[in-house]
């Protein structure tokens, strides 16, 4: 049983690895796991150990589970015994049959020598007989080829024959192309038998072609001339260019007094007159082109033009222009001698109108470009802080801005006038119409900029959107008071010189006819400007005035005036409020004028009514103490209020220093009062008013110049803080004139500082 | 105002702050106005146009125990107001009803219906719905919005919610929208606010400083007018709240109020604190007829 073991279970290995090397995923697996997961799995493997596992199942296992395991593998080896079995029987199987197939085939190869030759001699027998075929039909073949070469032969002579004819008719539907084609096929022979049997025909197919020749050189001709003049009118675009470089030369050594005819200008003169010869010649030789002549001298006009605009958006002086337009005229004359059916002069005219037109409007655009920088500049200066009245330069330089700026553009087109180009000659009522036009539209643009630039355009403007209200807040109150003032001076000043020197060389026109009047229209722009000024200025007083306003707003609703604290020290809201006045006053010194009426017309009005009332007020504020009497003092002044002249707080406002100091000092005396209106005091809040308002009277009459108004405004003031009192006990004067000397001598103190 | 003449005066004995037209009073027109003196006994005046239109006649004198800084009249029962009142150092709002005592001017006592005592800040304003029965009230106060059910026959007022503006946003007034009874806008400092009541939150704003006062147009929907301390007065169609309509240059000082006119489209009552009522016609053009205020 051991030996007979030993082969069988060698065999059964040798089985075993070859199953499962034929079917596990991973035979390089294999060796390496026994090692690690134990020796007893390891008997399928190549590796395996029959002592070691021996071994290791004695050691390991119990008597039982020996026997369990001697059963199974009894039982296993038993199964591979059979697969054994069954392997081998199938081999057999497949080793029979094979057998079977070869013994088959031998005995089926014999019956077939026999076939073969009997295919042989069949396919002998048919070979003899296509031979026999093949020679009975050779004589007919060669017969029907010799009749075909000849019926190609005639049909050659046929088309020599037929050749001129055709020729004609090609000729005559213009068809040289396949004319050509016919002739060059007909060429070898005509060269072969040309001079024997053809000769007519040559002759005449000679003669055909001639004419087709000659054709083809007539149409080319005239086609390559064609080109050649567009290839010039080209170079002439070219030229224009250069032109226009060299004529600002020009310009500038005219200037010195020099002719403005320069070399350049006449090389292009030449080529026009090379490219208007050119024309001419070829009218001559073809006297039925003239269209497309007059297209290609309007192409180049209308190329000279769109040059001419291009040159415009540049910044160019009217004499720029006038050289330009001038070159431009001296080619459209040229070219007019040759070709007058192209009225090219009028279509010149169309087109040069377009152009001063353009001109007329970018010159005006350009002088608001100016403008506006010139007053942009205010934003800048304050920054550098070098300047000592960076308004009044702003207001000095715009102004020049606007009255130079128009000046020069006036005497830039009076050049344009003067000229006597016969182009602008003819083109003059339409300029001086423009000009008037395009300063009428000038002045309303520039007044819709000074709106948009004082911030005041967007809240009414539908199309602006957000982004216009960041800008609002950058606007400067200066700014606002110099487009105020720039106003007033464009109505008085500078208009009425604008009137004078179009009048003087602007006048008539009338082109766009009589009954529309001129379209330079003084009175509507100075209109325009009168309220634009007066609203700049307004706009300029309230920017102020709510600033005060704000700083008074938070002075008056923060504290809580019925717990006030007895006054120590005049409020520090009196020194922001007089140092923003102060401010208001230095912009309003540089920018407006002093107005030297109104001191007269104050006194006259109400100055001694309100000067009797107030300081016997103010006395009496002073000399009473008890509370009896504070009440009986404060019937007075309603009494008084009932009889005295009733004071103009709210005056039109003039553009001078004093009106504008005034109106807005009122202004916010008013809001002060509303301020305090609102409020309910104690007595040391009413105290506290008391005292600051006090201490307001001197330096706010110091630079106000109507005195009963502010004393008026500031009595009120006053008033309405002891209405709004539950105990209004005014403050003894001889405390009040205390605390308002510290004041005086604690602002002194810093004052080298701070300013 | 009539043809520009000289208009019909009534003395108060004492500054007012506040007038209201009583709506309910259908057969009259009808004014209601208070005292606002910290001092003395303040008193509120029923005034009523004489049928001629030459006289102003007063109906009825009462005693109010406070100054009245804002004064509003039920639109539903013309016996029913509502005070804003102060002491000098707190605040209050109460309902009143004016006693049946008509003809006799003893200076009766006003009945308190109720008071509005849930404020702690300074109270702004009392606002009824303009158009008609409805038993809410508004009451706006510096930083708070309230909204009270009144019960008229119970004498009973109840705060049913209340919402705080948020920091730094202090109210000053408002206006209830007559086509929407649940739109208030309630006027701040920096801006106009827009309140649904029905949740109490915010939904919109017109962002604008220094608002006044604002109005509602009573016939258009959409449309208010607010009034500015510097710049006047503008007209806001609501659906559009970036850019106003239209503006107007309003008054030469603040203007205080405005008020659209409830028959005609785009007539505006304005009023200033440079002592003139501006009359409107805001749609055509800025027709202007100022007349001086008593």
């Amino acid at each position: 049983m051991g030996t007979d073991d030993v082969p069988l279970d060698d065999k059964a290995k040798r089985m075993r690895d070859l199953l499962s090397s034929f079917y596990s995923p991973d035979p390089s697996s294999t060796p390496n796991a026994p090692s690690k997961y134990g020796i007893l799995d390891a008997i399928n493997t190549s590796s395996f150990d029959p002592d070691q596992y021996m071994n290791l199942l004695v050691q390991k296992s119990n008597l039982e589970a020996l026997l369990q395991r001697h059963v199974e593998m009894a039982a296993e080896i038993k199964n591979l015994d059979t697969d054994l079995q069954m392997l081998v029987y199938e081999n057999y199987n497949k080793f029979i049959s094979a057998t079977d197939a070869i013994k088959r085939m031998k005995s089926n190869i014999i019956g077939m020598e026999g076939n073969m030759q009997q295919l042989l001699d069949k396919i002998m027998s048919v070979q003899s007989r296509s031979d026999g075929v093949n020679t009975s039909l050779f004589e007919k073949r060669e017969h029907i080829e010799k009749l075909h070469r000849t019926r190609n032969l005639l049909r050659k002579v046929q088309f020599i024959y037929d050749l001129p004819a055709r020729l004609g008719r090609c000729i005559k539907s213009e068809a040289y192309a396949d004319a050509v084609k016919f002739y060059t096929g007909a060429m070898p022979i005509f060269k072969v038998y040309g001079d024997s049997s053809f000769q007519d025909c040559k002759r005449a197919s000679e003669e055909a072609v001639a004419i087709i020749v000659k054709n083809l050189q007539v149409d080319s001709l005239q086609a390559k001339l064609l080109e050649k003049l567009e290839q010039s009118l080209g170079d002439l675009r070219l030229k224009t260019d250069e032109i226009e470089n060299v004529s600002l030369e020009s310009n500038d050594t005219s200037k010195l007094g020099k002719v403005s005819d320069s070399i350049p200008t006449t090389a292009h003169e030449a080529s026009v007159r090379e490219f208007a010869e050119a024309i001419r010649a070829y009218r001559v030789i073809f006297p039925d082109s003239e269209r497309q002549l007059i297209t290609l001298a309007e192409d180049l006009v209308i190329k000279h033009f769109e040059m001419t605009k291009q040159y415009i958006k540049r910044r160019i002086s009217s004499a720029n222009l006038l050289g330009v337009l001038r070159t431009i005229w001296a080619d459209v004359l040229l070219m007019d001698e040759v070709l007058c059916e192209a009225v090219l002069p009028d279509f010149s005219l169309e087109a040069a109108k377009d152009a001063v037109k353009l001109y007329v409007a970018r010159t005006f655009t350009y002088l608001l470009q100016d403008i506006s920088d010139a007053l942009l500049k205010v934003n800048v200066k304050p920054k550098e802080a070098a300047e000592e009245h960076p308004l009044q330069v702003a207001l000095e330089a715009s102004k020049k801005a606007v009255l130079q700026g128009s000046m020069d553009v006036l005497l830039d087109f009076r050049q344009l006038l003067d000229d006597d180009l016969g182009l602008l000659v003819k083109l003059r009522d339409f300029i001086i119409d423009w000009v008037q036009e395009g300063f009428q539209d000038f002045f309303r643009a520039l007044d819709d900029h000074f709106l948009l630039l004082s911030g005041r355009k967007n809240l009414s403007s539908q199309d602006h959107g957000l982004t216009e209200g960041v800008h609002v807040e950058k606007v400067l109150a200066g700014l606002v008071l110099v487009l105020a003032q720039l106003s007033v001076f464009i109505e008085q000043t500078a208009i009425p010189r604008i009137t004078e020197e179009i009048a003087a060389s602007f006048s008539g026109g009338g082109a766009r006819g009589y009954e529309n009047g001129p379209a330079f229209v003084p009175g509507e722009i100075c209109r325009i400007f009168r309220s634009a000024g007066e609203k700049l200025l307004h706009h300029y007083i309230n920017m102020r005035t709510q600033k005060v306003s704000t700083l008074l707003r938070k002075r008056f609703t923060t504290p809580n005036w019925v717990k006030h604290k007895e006054p120590r020290e005049v409020h520090m809201f009196v020194d922001l409020f007089l140092q923003e006045s102060k401010a208001i006053g230095c912009e309003v010194n540089q920018i407006l004028p002093q107005g030297h009426l109104r001191k007269h017309r104050r006194s006259d009005s109400n100055g001694s009514t309100t000067s009797s009332r107030s300081n016997p007020l103010r006395d009496d504020k002073m000399s009473r103490s008890n509370t009896q009497r504070a009440r009986s003092q404060l019937l007075e002044t309603h009494l008084a209020k009932l009889f005295k002249q009733k004071v103009e707080i709210f005056t039109k406002v003039e553009h001078t220093q004093e009106s504008v100091i005034t109106t807005t000092v009122k202004l916010c005396l008013k809001s002060l009062q509303e301020f305090v209106r609102l409020q309910t005091f104690n007595r040391s809040g009413f105290q506290q008013i008391q005292l600051d308002i006090q201490f307001l009277r001197t330096p706010l009459k110091e630079s106000v110049e109507d005195e009963a108004a502010i004393d008026f405004l500031l009595d009120e003031v006053i008033v309405a803080a002891s209405e709004r009192c539950l105990d209004p006990i005014p403050l003894e004067p001889p405390i009040l004139d205390r605390l308002i000397q510290a004041k005086l001598v604690k602002s002194k103190e810093p004052n080298p500082i701070t300013p | 105002m009539q043809g520009g003449s000289s208009g019909i005066g009534y003395g108060l004995k004492y500054q007012a702050r506040c007038i209201s037209d009583v709506k309910a009073d259908t057969d009259h027109t009808s004014f209601i106005t208070g005292t606002l003196s910290l001092r003395e006994e303040n008193e509120v005046h029923l005034i009523r146009l004489s049928s001629g239109g030459t006289e102003l006649i007063c109906e009825g004198l009462f005693s109010h125990p406070n100054e009245i800084w804002d004064l509003s009249s039920c639109p539903f029962d013309q016996r029913i107001f509502s005070t804003v009142f102060s002491t000098g150092e707190s605040y209050g709002a109460a309902i009143w009803q004016i006693p049946e005592l008509y003809g006799q001017l003893n200076s009766p006592q006003l009945e308190r219906i109720a008071s509005l005592d849930a404020h702690v800040g300074k109270i702004n304003c009392v606002l009824w719905w303009p158009s008609g029965r409805h038993d809410k009230l508004i009451s706006i106060d510096d930083e708070n919005l309230f909204l009270w059910s009144l019960d008229c026959s119970k004498k009973a007022a109840q705060v049913q919610s209340k919402e705080s503006s948020g920091m730094l946003h202090y109210l000053s007034g408002g206006a209830w929208d007559p086509h929407d009874v649940n739109a208030v806008a309630a006027t701040c400092e920096s801006s106009v606010q827009f309140w649904d009541l029905r949740t109490m939150k915010k939904t919109s704003a017109i962002e604008r400083a220094h608002i006044r006062n604002a109005n509602y147009d009573m016939k258009k929907k959409h449309i208010l007018v607010t009034a500015e301390d510097e710049s006047g007065i503008h007209i806001w169609d609501l659906r559009k709240p970036k850019i106003p309509v239209k503006e107007l240059p309003g008054h030469t000082h603040w203007t205080w109020a405005v008020t659209c006119n409830p028959e005609y489209d785009g007539l505006i009552l304005s009023a200033g604190t440079d002592s003139t009522v501006n009359l409107w016609l805001a749609p055509i053009s800025a027709g202007d007829e100022p007349n001086s205020e008593a």
